[in-house]
């Protein structure tokens, strides 16, 4: 076996183990803020451990290329997903959105 | 069977928590479930190209990630006020 080989494995697992860690994170947390949280790591850290396996593979060819874009489009939506959702349970717990310094909401 | 494929199905399992998340949970719960779900599909579908040797399945990952966040957003705008 490898050295990439090898890497490729640990890096696999160090990503599924987030994956699902993160996933029982969502399930046993009681508030929805507190499940927010858990999807941090999973859309950041997670898919970039595997896309790293994915170019120890395949270097930067067009699939490392693809996977490292596809970790880092997730790394970037990942955050504004996660705002809105909060905003929306933070306008439904109280009917409004707290005015700003300058008046906007 | 490579290690991919295996990582691909032992990922799968992580859907379960979502699901149930998503079923017993209030619409803001099930928003973060579906949140969560659509993550894991994308690892999943980036697995499963690499584990078949497709690298033009890697676009779908690329999609759903898109896709992900377009649906998410809506379901959280409409949950605001409507639901």
């Amino acid at each position: 076996m490898s050295g990439a080989s090898i890497a490729v494995v640990v890096l696999l697992t160090i990503g599924v183990a987030i994956e699902l860690a993160c996933c029982v994170g969502v399930l046993v947390m009681d508030d929805a803020y507190d499940k927010l949280h858990y999807v941090g790591p999973a859309a950041i850290v997670g898919p970039l451990v595997i896309a790293a396996a994915i170019v120890v593979r395949a270097s930067l060819s067009q699939a490392g290329i693809k996977a490292l874009l596809t970790a880092g489009l997730l790394m970037v939506t990942s955050p504004v997903l996660s705002h809105a959702t909060a905003r929306a349970l933070y306008i439904r717990q109280r009917d409004h959105v707290e005015p700003g310094p300058g008046g906007r909401p | 069977m490579n290690a991919w494929l295996i990582a691909a199905t032992v990922l799968l399992l992580g859907l379960i928590p979502c699901a149930v998340v998503m079923l017993r949970g209030s619409a803001i719960e099930a928003l973060v479930g579906l949140q969560m779900a659509g993550v894991l599909e994308t690892v999943v579908l980036l697995l499963l190209a690499e584990g078949f040797h497709r690298p033009a399945f890697f676009d779908l990952a690329l999609v759903l990630a898109l896709l992900a966040l377009a649906g998410g957003l809506v379901f959280a705008r409409m949950l605001e006020r409507w639901v």
